[in-house]
């Protein structure tokens, strides 16, 4: 079996979730081959082909001709599996790759089971186990659910592509860093996040006095930040940043999908959430059913802070 | 001599005619003053408030003759009371005197000022005038000199103080330079009937009689140009009360308290929904306006205005006014500012208060409800989503319905779906079901109705919030709905009673759902507790503690149920020290109006200006009856790090159960 | 100018999932319903690209499911659609995101619909396909996951919303399909007048069968509730016990409290 992984490059850098593909690769037990919109200074450490389209000329983003290099790419290999992470960039180009091979996309796969794919569903409180009808998948594989052992380490063979458009172009007008309020939550020892179950917008100051007597930082869910209570640059997730501090506490977050996949690498992970059964339950090595407006200042108390 | 006097000494009748001529002028000024404002009252809405004329006609007399509401307030009242009557003797005894000389003598050739009659007459009418005389002094030196904070004094109030003082005195005036004259040494022992009088007339004397009777002319004149002037600016100036704030008692709301208006959802030709212009408010709204006469009583008591929010209702109710009287560019809405609107907890204690009868909270809620149903505008996001919780699950807290009734798993409430044959319907609501806090309180009921013997039942999941913070914040359409869904749910189990430890909830199933089509019993269980303590179905050991009580809105002033509870807490062992805001003055917790909902974005706490007055007391424990005032208390003691707890009064009671 | 706002009812994400009695799906009894959330976003946008333009463009919602669906599709026409187009389907659940993207190009492909917005994911099944599926089958440009989207002449400038807090700005030309992330904008709460429009406005109804799905590519052989992992711990009580507790664990197993 042979499978074709969409690596991602942004502003000349290769994304660490390219050698996430390759431990896919090698979970399915398929021999894998590169493809990507880059320079040759931004080719992974790998040994094997990579066809690469070159970014001056196709653009940072210009999904019409980043799909015809995947179809370049596809038909020179003629591959049994075509992954994407699922991100920004794979949850876009992978149902146009799909669409246009005519063959099944299974989205945000979680593990492997039996050959057969696992996803999560309503707000991963479920699974579904699904398979494809067709001989060829695309795949998109969650960010952080499988891991490279650098088995495939080495110098690849680079192949240039020029891949033409498809009748739809994009112009790419830039980048936008959206107010990141300067703090770096990957480089956090501590992070204590505020959830929507804080209730108000006045308690995520007793968030941060806790994050503060922790001796960590402040990091928040997507509704919060969603609803203006604190800095963006402070969003844990998916479509924030991906942490992964020796501990993390999450006040008042249920565990919306999004944001477990960007902490459940932390080494302790905390739930302060009056839901017993919410979903962050899964990955908490401690759950405590409470109200975070209680129990916060409680700990701020013994703490002595 | 015949104790009575020459009705037109010295100035002769042929004043009369001129006399009537201008008194004629003046009053038909004051008739089309007041028909002009009678055009602009009618720009509202009608809506009929002169069924039951002769209760509605008793009231007027009682109140308005009583000064009752006026005198809730001791000596600010008072004052205005003596004025008042002081006034008033005086006008009935200057009819007196018009009725004799313009009528009576010179058609019937009677005369009845005289003797001992004439006597009395002239010692009350004296004594009145110095009554009036010092209260109206009274009422200067507060507004003038003592300055209470709030008191607004504008060109009519110097008007008005202008000339009552001078008719006033001039009428002393008038009365020492005739007394001086024919009666200081022809009838000494009648001077002294008029006691007043002889003090100016002995203070004049000495002017002699010619110039006595210039000056008394002269006055008798001045006199009588400023009470028809006084006539004529009526509806002018604020003097306009002694008739609209009158009629405000013809005009009152007589049915319950706080309750608002059904809206007909039903009806596909409306377009307007709530008011944004004056017309669509009820005239009785524009009137309202006219009828105030800014005694700033309920803005004294406002729990909004005490805590630095833009809301005073006294202003809401004269801006309704002023943009009737003088037109206005804005909308309604703009002019009154929609934070001012959400910032009422609909608590009523201006209403309750207001010495003119004024409906402060219609006009509020009915601008709210435009802000809701026609511009989908709440007072923040967490309301907007709280809102959206209420349509989804059926509760603010966008918790799963299906898990509404889990607080009773270990209690003996039974769900109605599995057994729907029991004593009593429990309906809980949102905080009872949901809050941890609350949900403590939910199961000390229950304990205390299983110590009854009672067989209580629950809906449970079936249940959905009673839809009274939704209808409070102007949603009437989301509480109609909810509402809709409860009823069919007590109509599917035949339900006939209902108690519920929540006053929204309480006062909403007992009266709003009436108009929705729901007749059943509905109690607090505050009366409920009471009931079972006196017919022995409950028996407590009591153990004593100190307490404060704090008398929540919706169970205080809009229902007048303050003794039952206290009876309850005094049963369990309780030992009250009632804070100065309590019963009908009590302050409230901030919760009411939706605003449990909001978050309080300006100005000081309510919460935590209230716990500070239970703190006053001495008392270690705030007992309350109320899901929200008990949550508000338990934030603000927190927030105030008061060392006080705030309990609900099941809690108490449950304690005390006799095991 | 036509728009077309594809929307889907999603279980509210606060009530516990029952599998149904085919291990692939869940069972309605016990959940309340709502508008997904993302879709609720598109909605709004293109509500407002209407009021933009005056008024002019001709808003349809589109929805996909059983009868219940009704209830969200009304909640979007509330905000401000022309129309809405219900096809129902009692056994949505069993076409997979390619069918149901191919019942809507199938749909759409005569009605020249200059924009289609629609929620980058839905919030039971978060697929993330059925947009740009969608554009594929009729054509169409297409743009994902957009937190900003403005309009002018025919070209649409949308801003995406990638990972780290960073965001990208890109340039297309319509006809284009347009998915929404959350956040994008401030849906708004439907008014009383527009919500009693919607009784007027026309709800057609049409069967799956009236559309081409072609057959799944993808099958669901199951769906279940994963095994609770069991290494967690639980606290409860009361808060200033837990407090302590909760401290005694962290000093114990991790090096962050002395």
């Amino acid at each position: 079996m042979k499978a074709l992984l969409v690596c991602e490059v942004r502003e000349g850098k290769l994304l660490e979730s390219s050698y996430e593909l390759l431990g896919f690769a090698a979970a399915m037990e398929a021999d894998p081959v590169m493809v990507m919109v880059g320079t040759e200074d931004s080719v992974p450490d790998f040994k094997g082909t990579v066809y690469l389209g070159d970014v001056a000329s196709m653009g940072e983003y210009n999904p019409g001709e980043h799909k015809q290099l995947v179809l370049d790419a596809v038909e020179k290999e003629n591959p049994d599996y075509v992954v994407f992470s699922h991100s920004s960039y794979g949850w876009d180009l992978a149902p146009r790759v799909a669409s246009a091979l005519g063959v099944a996309q299974i989205s945000e796969v979680v593990e492997l089971v039996d050959g057969k794919f696992v996803l999560d569903a309503c707000n991963a409180k479920v699974r579904r186990l699904v398979s494809p009808k067709t001989d060829r998948v695309v795949l998109t594989v969650q960010a952080g659910a499988f891991s490279d052992d650098g088995s495939f380490e080495g110098s690849p063979q680079v192949e240039k592509i020029s891949p033409a458009g498809d009748g739809h172009p994009m112009e790419f007008l830039g980048y936008e860093e959206v107010d990141t309020g300067g703090v770096d939550l990957t480089k956090a020892e501590v992070i204590v996040s505020a959830g929507r179950g804080i209730g108000k917008e006045e308690n995520v100051e007793m968030i941060r006095k806790l994050a503060k007597a922790m001796g960590g930082e402040l990091g928040a869910s997507r509704p919060v930040v969603d609803a203006g209570w604190v800095d963006h640059g402070l969003q844990v997730g998916t479509t924030g940043q991906t942490v992964s501090p020796k501990l993390y506490m999450a006040c008042g977050i249920s565990g919306a999908i999004q944001h477990l996949a960007g902490m459940k690498k932390s080494d302790f992970i905390v739930a302060i959430n009056t839901d017993a059964d919410a979903p962050i339950k899964e990955i908490a090595d401690v759950l405590v059913v409470s109200d975070v407006t209680k129990l916060v200042p409680a700990l701020l108390e013994e703490l002595g802070g | 001599m015949e104790a009575t006097r020459e009705i037109y000494w010295n100035v002769g009748h042929g004043v009369v005619p001129i006399m009537y001529v201008l008194a004629v002028l003046a009053v038909a000024f004051l008739a089309w003053g007041f028909y002009r404002r009678i055009r602009v009252y009618r720009r509202g809405r009608p809506v009929d408030r002169l069924a039951n004329l002769g209760g509605r006609v008793s009231r007027l007399l009682v109140n308005s003759l009583g000064q009752v509401k006026v005198m809730k307030v001791r000596l600010p009242g008072i004052t205005h009371a003596s004025f008042f009557w002081g006034f008033l003797v005086l006008f009935i005894g200057t009819l007196l005197v018009m009725v004799q000389a313009d009528l009576m003598d010179p058609f019937f050739d009677t005369i009845f000022l005289k003797g001992d009659f004439y006597r009395g007459f002239s010692l009350v009418l004296d004594i009145a005038g110095l009554v009036a005389i010092i209260a109206l002094v009274g009422l200067l030196v507060r507004r003038f000199v003592v300055r209470p904070d709030g008191l607004d004094t504008t060109k009519d109030d110097y008007i008005m103080h202008g000339f009552l003082l001078t008719i006033l005195i001039t009428g002393f005036v008038i009365e020492g330079a005739r007394m001086a004259v024919t009666e200081l040494d022809a009838a000494p022992e009648l001077a002294r009937y008029s006691p007043v009088g002889l003090v100016f007339a002995h203070a004049l004397y000495g002017l002699g009689k010619s110039s006595l009777q210039s000056l008394h002319k002269v006055l008798w004149w001045v006199h009588l140009v400023l009470a028809v002037g006084f006539i004529a600016s009526i509806p002018l100036t604020k003097f306009r009360h002694m008739f609209t704030t009158s009629a405000n008692y013809l005009f009152s709301d007589l049915g319950e308290k706080g309750v608002m208006s059904t809206m007909d959802l039903e009806d596909e030709e409306a377009e307007q929904f709530g008011a944004a212009e004056l017309e669509h408010l009820t005239w009785k709204d524009v009137f309202d306006g006219d009828a105030c006469t800014v005694c700033k009583r309920c803005q004294d008591r406002c729990p909004a205005y005490r805590t630095e929010k833009p809301l005073s209702p006294m202003r809401v109710v004269l801006q309704l006014e002023e943009a009737a009287f003088r037109g206005s560019e804005a909308t309604l809405i703009e002019d009154v500012g929609s934070d001012v609107l959400w910032s009422c907890t609909t608590c009523r204690a201006c209403e309750e208060i207001c010495p003119a009868e004024i409906e402060h909270l219609d006009k509020i809620l009915e601008m709210r409800r435009n802000l809701v149903l026609m511009e989908g505008e709440f007072p923040g996001e967490e309301v907007t989503m709280a809102v959206n919780n209420v349509e989804v699950n059926g509760n603010p807290f966008g918790l799963a319905f299906a898990t509404r009734g889990d607080w009773a798993e270990e209690t003996d409430m039974v769900l109605m779906s599995e057994d729907s044959e029991v004593d009593v319907l429990y309906f809980p609501g949102c905080y009872a079901s949901f809050d941890s806090r609350n949900q403590a309180v939910a199961r000390s009921f229950a304990r205390i109705c299983s110590a009854a013997g009672l067989k209580v039942g629950i809906l449970g999941g079936e249940e959905k919030c009673c839809g009274e913070p939704l209808r409070k914040l102007g949603n009437e359409y989301l509480y109609q709905a909810v509402a809709a869904e409860n009823i069919e749910k007590f109509q599917k189990y035949g339900v006939t009673k209902i108690v519920t430890t929540c006053p929204h909830c309480f006062n909403t199933l007992g009266r709003d759902y009436r108009d929705l089509g729901l007749e059943v019993e509905v109690e607090h269980y505050t009366l409920f507790l009471d009931r079972l303590l006196r017919d022995g179905s409950l028996e407590l050991e009591a153990q004593p503690f100190d307490f404060t009580y704090h008398d929540s809105c919706y169970i205080g002033r809009y229902r007048d149920i303050m003794d039952a509870p206290r009876q309850v807490l005094q049963a369990t062992g309780g030992r009250i020290t009632e804070m100065d805001a309590s019963r009908y003055e009590s302050f409230c917790c901030g919760g009411g109006g939706g605003l449990v909902l909001a978050e309080e974005k300006t100005g000081r706490r309510i919460n935590v200006e209230r716990v500070g007055m239970a703190q006053e007391t001495g008392t270690s424990t705030l007992v309350s009856n109320c899901p929200f005032c008990l949550s508000m208390f338990d934030d603000g003691v927190k927030a105030a790090e008061a060392d006080l707890q705030a309990r609900d009064l099941a809690e108490i009671v449950e304690e005390r159960l006799k095991t | 100018m036509k728009i077309l706002v594809c929307v889907k009812q999603v279980p509210d994400m606060a009530s516990s999932v029952t599998i149904n009695a085919e291990g692939v799906w869940y069972v309605d009894e016990g959940l309340a319903f709502r508008l997904n959330e993302y879709d609720e976003y598109a909605v709004e946008e293109a509500v407002q690209l209407k009021e933009q333009l005056g008024g002019e463009p001709d808003l349809t919602i589109l929805s996909i499911g059983p009868g219940r669906v009704k209830e969200a599709m009304r909640r979007a026409m509330a905000m401000g659609a022309d129309r809405g187009v219900h096809i129902v389907d009692d056994e949505y659940y069993k076409k997979d995101s390619h069918q149901i993207a191919s019942m809507i190009a199938d749909f759409a492909k005569d009605k020249d619909f200059d924009l289609v917005f629609t929620g980058m994911q839905s919030q039971d099944r978060g697929s993330g396909q059925v947009g740009p599926a969608i554009a594929a089958q009729l054509d169409y440009a297409c743009v994902t996951t957009l937190v900003g989207f403005e309009y002018e002449d025919g070209k649409i400038t949308a801003t995406r919303e990638l990972e780290g807090g960073l965001h990208a700005k890109v340039k297309l030309a319509a006809p284009a399909v347009v998915t929404c992330q959350l956040g994008m904008n401030t849906p708004r709460y439907p008014t009383l007048p527009n919500i009693m429009k919607v009784k007027k406005k026309e709800l057609l109804e049409f069967s799956p069968d009236d559309f081409a799905s072609g057959d799944a590519l993808v099958v669901t052989e199951s769906m279940y509730v994963p095994e609770k992992k069991g290494a967690g711990l639980v606290l409860e009580g009361d808060a200033g016990e837990v407090a302590g507790k909760l401290l005694d664990v962290l000093k114990e197993k991790t090096s962050i409290v002395k």
